[in-house]
């Protein structure tokens, strides 16, 4: 398909979704009149045509819904905006809600972030693996984070196109440089595996749980930051306190969190090679090990250059 | 990063620069909901640092006041700071450590103007001993930062490298000398530790380089540090720092109380 008839398909589909069946040739005549004779931008062409339709079918701008802009995820920053995006579905999740259609993580090659398909929205289900136009998809921000909603005005459509996800593996040098809380022996849930805050779990809340060891970190190296987790094997591969060490210390002390300070002291401030997995926002590290750097060499080099 | 509100927000680098430069640091930038930033004299703005150094004495500003007065040694000069009950940790590991003492520092940056001079001082998150492996690459990974910097400068062209042209004209060949010498005398360390320790198995040698690197500091300090009388003249310092923390809480302290997904929470992985 040529660009123009694109853009034909693109004008018609979007008198259609609101109503209006508009003579594609017609369309198409314009579009390439302007276009390739007098040379006029793809946008200002595509405004012009639709403008010209509007008046013509008398349709308010209000009543036809207008395309929301195409962006990246990694555009999406602020709730409340109307966006359109291409996106390959990474990850479906379960939903228990009844709400809910469908909910689980869509990416393209800036990003990742969640989506979520209302039940009243009335779509079709997306697959895992496939890539669609999310068009007229509404931003929004939950639990700290952005996500999609696809509501009964947005549209999705499959799209025969590869769309790529960021690199999902990450090799970075840098300085641990914080620790945060959730840190060092910790309580998961028996039920979801997810993290206990004073003994509670966000979904299941008080429930039956098991002790875990990781540490959640920043790892920054002068021109970025990295959120990583690191679990229980790489807490031991650097520490050589694994989670029964863990525990020894805990009950030596008579105090969870002096396992926290043991690995404060070992893992601050200290050097890395690490590599790891690009989460939604951390990144969950496979491999990590204590710098070892050729110090004469790099710095002969300073010196020579 | 996007905070509770939805309100998108970055993490503040930690920058890695030498004493000499962060203490010739004058200029603030203020803007909006960013916290305040000093302008450091090859072209960015610097609100965290990340240093690794010879703590070389801490000082209590006054009896049982909890207020620290730190003095952290690099290859070309002091960083001049202080660490209080507003950060805990660094606190807490501040009092077990017995200086001369290799430590990583990951700190605030904070300007405090005077009459006649302008101050930089740093106010330590964390601070804990690390090995001398860590100080050596450190001093390689700050050198690469600061000449990258001042190759910068050198091209121009964006608004903070022109900004610090205009405020600062730095002589930027002092500046990659005076990098280059940090870089020196670190190979001349690890040289001399090198033999030392082939010399000597026995022996401990790191203590032989710290007390030098003392003497060394010591000796570029009236260079540096002009500023030291008007902060010594500063009775209440502590409530001014207490003022500043409340007004620049920046937001990538914000931790989520509930546990955030991570995939691996998810995944059950
Ligand atoms: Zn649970």
């Amino acid at each position: 398909m040529g660009r123009i008839e694109e853009l034909t398909e693109e004008v018609v589909r979007l008198f259609k979704n609101s109503g209006y069946e508009v003579d594609r040739r017609d369309v198409y005549n314009r579009l390439k009149l302007l276009i390739e004779e007098f040379k006029v931008p793809e946008d200002e062409a595509m405004r012009t045509v639709k403008n010209y339709l509007m008046k013509e079918l008398d349709v308010s701008r209000e009543q036809l819904i207008m395309e929301s802009p195409l962006v990246k995820v990694a555009d999406i920053k602020a709730p409340g905006q109307w966006v359109s995006l291409k996106a390959k579905v990474v990850q479906l999740w379960d939903s228990s809600s009844p709400n809910v259609s469908q909910v689980g993580l869509i990416g393209d090659e800036t990003g990742i972030i969640k989506f979520v398909i209302w039940a009243k929205a009335n779509k079709p289900q997306v697959e895992e693996g496939k890539c669609y136009l999310f068009a007229n998809v509404v931003t929004d921000s939950f639990g700290g984070r952005m996500q999609v909603n696809v509501n009964r005005n947005s549209r999705i459509e499959e799209i025969d196109e590869d769309i790529q996800l960021p690199p999902k593996e990450l090799e970075i040098v840098g300085a641990l440089i914080a620790i945060q809380q959730n840190s060092g022996l910790i309580k998961r849930c028996k039920l979801c595996n997810r993290v206990l805050t004073k003994g509670v779990c966000p979904i299941h809340g008080q429930t039956e749980s098991y002790d875990d060891l990781r540490v959640k970190g920043v790892i920054d190296d002068g021109e970025n930051y990295y959120e990583v987790i690191l679990n229980e094997e790489n807490v031991r591969d650097l520490t050589g306190i694994g989670l029964e060490e863990a525990k020894e210390i805990a009950m030596e002390n008579l105090d969870r969190t002096a396992v926290l300070s043991e690995l404060k002291n070992r893992l601050l401030g200290r050097y890395y090679r690490l590599r790891g997995m690009r989460g939604q926002r951390y990144l969950l590290v496979s491999e990590i090990e204590f710098l070892k750097a050729d110090v004469r060499k790099e710095g002969e080099e300073i010196l020579g250059g | 990063m996007i905070a509770m509100d939805g309100r998108s927000f970055k993490r503040e680098i930690a920058r890695r620069v030498f004493a000499f430069e962060l203490n010739k640091a004058t200029h603030k930038i203020e803007s909006g909901d960013r916290a305040v930033q000093v302008l450091l004299p090859t072209g960015v703005s610097c609100n965290r640092v990340f240093i690794v150094g010879v703590l070389l004495d801490r000082e209590e500003t006054r009896p049982d006041s909890d207020f620290w007065k730190v003095r952290i040694s690099d290859p070309t000069g002091v960083f001049r700071g202080f660490v209080g009950r507003f950060q805990p940790d660094a606190l807490e590991s501040l009092l077990k450590i017995e200086p001369p003492e290799i430590v990583a520092v990951v700190a605030k940056i904070r300007l405090f103007e005077g009459d006649t001079t302008t101050v930089v001082t740093i106010r330590p998150e964390v601070i804990i001993p690390v090995e001398r492996e860590v100080r050596d690459y450190w001093v390689i990974e700050t050198a690469k930062h600061t000449l990258e910097r001042i190759n910068r400068m050198r091209k121009g062209g964006n608004e903070l490298v022109e900004l610090a042209w205009q405020v600062y004209e730095p002589d930027l060949d002092y500046y990659e000398e005076k990098v280059k010498e940090a870089v020196r005398t670190l190979l001349d360390q690890h040289a001399m530790v090198e033999s030392e320790t082939e010399a000597r198995e026995s022996e401990e040698p790191e203590e032989v380089s710290e007390e030098e690197e003392k003497a060394k500091a010591e000796e570029s300090e009236v260079e540096s540090w002009e500023g030291e009388e008007e902060l010594e003249g500063v009775e209440d310092i502590e409530s001014v720092e207490r003022e500043e923390d409340w007004e620049l809480e920046d937001i990538d302290e914000f931790e989520f109380e509930e546990e955030e997904w991570d995939l691996r929470d998810i995944l059950g992985e």
